[in-house]
């Protein structure tokens, strides 16, 4: 009777209820959208980094990873990899040989780190290979010539081997992503120009478009309008393992594009015949063996196994190289549930109002219900119940709604293009795609019923406090 | 049976500077089946008293004995429990709950104490028929006149069994027909149940129809008429 009781009194003034229970529909909404942005966001990276970057372990030669040396090898891989086979849960692995040097054009050079792979192998537990711009070629794909490269998107920007035209394939391609036509027609005056560099191009486009149409367009723009002349060659300088400056020119054999800026720009792959012939090393040594879980769960346990196994090896996993990555992963929930508490503290307060306009409004009634009998457990619960089902029926419908809106751009994701730049910079993808957990929605029910009842405690104890006899004779 | 004794009862509000006897060393037992009018002037102390009798208030000193219990030896929780077991009360302004039908208004006190749905919804029919309301039990309080309101107070009132029902006023707010047919019913119930009715009032019909009138002036009972049968 207490619980019906409640129940039908939050109806009593429908408007006022209303207000509360939008209120809180629309702070809970937020929430849980934000979080659901926020979360799939940080899904993005962390599976970016683990599937294309660095993979969950890595061994190597104690202090290589420190300053890189060439000459700490792991001196006989196939006796660690035998090793590695013998600990559960590890999906698969691969060598990789890696040196650190300079890749340069004829106008332009770049400091990059070189990694000597197995492409096959690659696949295996790395999605690389899926990154390869169409057009740009392939992951080393039936082309058996040798000293070819796959080099990131930021890289070829930064050496110049991308250049920048507007023909009607370009206008075609930004009619597809919605630019406006104005700003099609304005774009049209360059056909026939090519610039050899991102910011000849960028420089011409700000003296056609206006500034609000560049911030908005710009990066469409500029996606669209490179090319790649395929069989581009760049250099490759680097120490072989006497330490004696060697190099190379390669041919690009693909362009990758992983939405990670400095991975982009920095990490360039041959395949590790080529950089063993270089290097002069032995194909029984390998620099780094990476390996792939079946489990991230399992990272740090299979990390100490590894480290027991192999006692004269670095064992490293993805949270020691990664701990922005580890701290986020460890602790979004913890944050996740700070941001819910803040926001539903804010709306506490109206509630809190709300059940004192309650308990002001019903002084008689609440004094004639202890009169007759009601006790003081009784009075405490029903304007409990009555702020819980206020802040709970507001919060069903803002977990609804955001469960909506999830369902509703989950599958195309929300592109924040003109951030593009920013987010890739720090290795964030510009289109993201919300997503959470079923456990986050029951976390929120616990923090919202916990609000309704912290928010109604001061105005319980107002109602407890009321003097039968007075609160009779209120008018 | 003796069911209530009030011995010296006295209750004095102190106003500033000013102590008020509300009620003034009143003595007074009620057996059990009486239909008793306290009446007087406004100021008298006829609420005064009423409240010190349902345990509402407490005196000031003095004691009030409700079927061999000392209301002053009740913890608050405990006369909360005891006004629920053992009195029924009936307000001036009905206080109905308004978002409750007249069913759930009568049985809110029952569910209270734990009765089954079977013995609630038993007692409900029962004293809403005794009422004449029978048919209104899935009305809510804005449905129905004040009349037809305070003869479901009534009916909320006797839900429980109480040992007796005071009545504030109860006729205060009713037209005279309203009035005379919650009297009837008052009286009906009092006669076939043996229920104890003590009324405060000003209402000469309620004076007329009561078995013992207790007439109050500055506090103090001044009257005591028995009415013979």
């Amino acid at each position: 009777m207490i619980i019906k009781t409640a129940w039908k009194n939050v109806w009593r003034n429908k408007v006022r209820s209303f207000v509360v229970i939008a209120s809180v529909t629309v702070g809970v909404f937020s929430a849980v959208f934000s979080v659901a942005v926020m979360n799939g966001m940080i899904a993005q990276r962390v599976n970016a980094a683990l599937d294309e970057e660095i993979s969950h372990i890595q061994v190597s030669a104690k202090g290589f990873s420190l300053n890189q040396d060439p000459d700490l090898v792991i001196s006989d891989a196939a006796a660690v990899e035998k090793v590695i086979s013998g600990i559960p849960g590890i999906a698969g692995h691969v060598r990789r040989t890696i040196v650190s040097g300079m890749a340069g054009t004829a106008t332009k050079s770049a400091g990059v780190e070189i990694s000597g792979i197995n492409p096959e192998e690659e696949k295996t537990i790395f999605s690389l290979d899926k990154k390869i711009i169409t057009g740009t070629g392939s992951f080393f794909d039936g082309d058996s010539r040798p000293d070819l490269a796959l080099i990131g998107q930021d890289l070829a920007r930064d050496l110049n081997i991308i250049r920048y035209s507007v023909d009607s394939l370009v206008l075609g391609k930004l009619r597809e992503e919605n630019v406006p036509a104005p700003v099609l027609e304005k774009l049209n005056t360059l056909s026939g120009e090519r610039f050899a560099n991102e910011k000849k191009f960028t420089r011409r486009v700000k003296t056609l478009l206006s500034a609000r149409e560049t911030a908005r367009y710009g990066h469409i723009i500029k996606e669209a309008a490179w090319s790649f002349r395929e069989g581009s060659r760049f250099t490759l300088t680097f120490l072989d393992r006497n330490e004696v400056q060697v190099g190379a020119r390669f041919r690009i054999t693909g362009i990758y594009d992983t939405k990670n800026s400095m991975f982009e720009s920095t990490q360039v792959f041959v395949r590790a015949a080529d950089l063993r012939k270089y290097t002069g090393m032995s194909e029984s040594d390998c620099h780094k063996i990476i390996m792939r879980l079946d489990d991230s769960d399992m990272t740090v346990q299979t990390t100490e196994s590894l480290a027991k196994a192999l006692p004269g090896l670095d064992v490293t996993n993805w949270k020691k190289l990664q701990p922005d990555l580890a701290l986020m992963t460890d602790y979004v929930h913890q944050i996740y549930g700070i941001l819910f508490a803040i926001i539903l503290a804010a709306l506490a307060f109206g509630i809190v109002n709300t059940m004192l306009m309650v308990v002001l409004e019903r002084t008689r009634e609440l004094g004639m219900l202890t009169a007759i009998g009601m006790n003081k457990r009784k009075v405490f619960s029903m304007i409990m119940l009555e702020s819980v089902f206020l802040s709970l029926t507001g919060g069903a419908a803002g977990m609804l709604a955001g469960w909506i809106a999830i369902l509703l751009t989950a599958r195309n994701g929300i592109n924040f293009v003109k951030y593009a730049e920013g987010l890739e910079a720090f290795g964030y993808s510009a289109h993201l795609y919300p997503e959470i957990s079923f456990s986050f929605f029951i976390m929120a029910t616990i923090l919202i019923i916990i609000t309704g009842i912290l928010s109604s405690v001061y105005p319980a104890f107002k109602a407890l406090k009321l003097n039968p006899v007075e609160a009779i004779r209120t008018e | 049976m003796k069911i209530l004794e009030l011995k010296d009862v006295h209750k004095i509000y102190n106003s500033s500077e000013i102590k008020v006897h509300a009620v003034d060393g009143v003595t007074l037992s009620f057996n059990e089946g009486e239909f008793a009018a306290i009446v007087g002037p406004s100021g008298s102390g006829k609420t005064t008293l009423l409240n010190l009798i349902g345990g509402l208030d407490m005196p000031s000193s003095g004691e009030i004995i409700i079927d061999g219990t000392n209301l002053a030896t009740l913890k608050s929780s405990q006369l909360i429990d005891f006004r629920m077991r053992n009195i029924g009360f009936v307000f001036q302004a009905y206080n109905l709950i308004p978002v409750l039908t007249a069913k759930e208004n009568v049985e809110f006190i029952m569910t209270l104490q734990k009765w089954s749905r079977e013995e609630r919804d038993k007692r409900t029919f029962e004293l809403l028929k005794a009422v004449g309301l029978g048919d209104r039990a899935s009305s809510r309080p804005s449905k129905l006149s004040g009349g037809q309101q305070q003869r479901v107070a009534v009916a909320r009132a006797l839900a429980s069994r109480p040992k007796f029902v005071l009545a504030d006023e109860p006729t205060a707010n009713l037209d005279s027909r309203s009035a005379a047919t919650l009297l009837e019913i008052m009286e009906k119930l009092n006669h076939e149940e043996k229920i104890t009715f003590i009324f405060s009032t000003h209402d000469p019909r309620v004076m007329k129809m009561a078995h013992r009138v207790i007439t109050l002036e500055d506090g103090q009972v001044v009257s005591d008429d028995v009415k013979e049968a």
